[in-house]
């Protein structure tokens, strides 16, 4: 899977957010906040096809889990960002 | 923030602190969708309901809604009624007063409403925003009771 395209990850507010963003309209009402770890991991995966053990790997680099907590994480991350319509097969 | 259930929550941020990010990004010349809080631009527009579309505030003229910083950090999306020389006067749809600002606190202007859920736009070009404009801005003069009478607010202590 992959991010859908006009996704860009923002600092609003000490947020971070993705908004739905057009060449020319940036669409509030459609915006994403996200928590650190998962803004870490749509900056990472930005613009290349991933699965959830391409986000595991990459939370186990950067942070202090283990393997099993990794790849549960990576699969409830994945389920967001679908439920949240920004991710696409 | 969405956390480990899977619901999405929606979030508020103050007006002081989120505004100006619509702000820059009108700037750098994009449009902005806007979701719409409070009762000021009654009855066309419904707290919690409605959508602005902003635009650059160019070619600003008296029956515009424009989005003003009429202090700073206080943020109104309010029609003009009135302007002289660089003095804008205010008033909300659904409001009795005014509030006053300078043409430089002007931060937008709205060019489309996207109300009760529907994907189209009511564009301020469009008949519909004209024609109700047109007529709502004229009876001012008995605002007070169509407000009343659109949306009655008995105050507690009358209630039965």
């Amino acid at each position: 899977m992959k991010q859908k395209k006009g996704f860009k990850l923002r600092n609003v507010c000490g947020e971070h957010v993705v908004v739905a963003e057009g060449i020319e309209n940036i669409d509030f009402s459609k915006i994403i906040s996200m928590n650190e770890s998962s803004a870490y991991l749509w900056e990472k995966i930005a613009g290349r096809e991933f699965t959830a053990e391409d986000l595991s790997e990459l939370l186990l680099e950067e942070y202090d889990v283990d393997e099993i907590t990794a790849i549960i994480d990576a699969k409830a991350v994945i389920k967001q960002w679908a439920e949240a319509g920004i991710i696409e097969e | 923030m969405p956390n480990d259930n899977s619901t999405i929550n929606i979030k508020q941020l103050a007006n002081a602190e989120f505004l100006p990010h619509v702000t820059a990004l009108i700037e750098e010349g994009h449009t902005v969708t806007l979701p719409l809080r409070g009762r000021s631009m009654r009855p066309f527009l419904e707290d919690g309901r409605d959508k602005a579309l902003l635009a650059a505030p160019t070619g600003i003229k008296e029956g515009d809604a424009v989005l003003a910083e009429i202090q700073p950090g206080h943020y109104v999306l309010h029609r003009i009624v009135e302007i002289i020389e660089k003095q804008v006067t205010l008033r909300g749809d659904g409001n009795l007063g005014n509030e006053y600002c300078r043409i430089e606190d002007i931060r937008a202007k709205a060019i489309g409403f996207y109300r009760k859920g529907r994907t189209k736009v009511d564009s301020v070009n469009g008949l519909k925003w004209r024609i109700y404009s047109a007529v709502w801005t004229r009876l001012y003069p008995i605002r007070r009771y169509l407000l009343f009478a659109l949306h009655p607010h008995v105050p507690q202590r009358w209630k039965i």
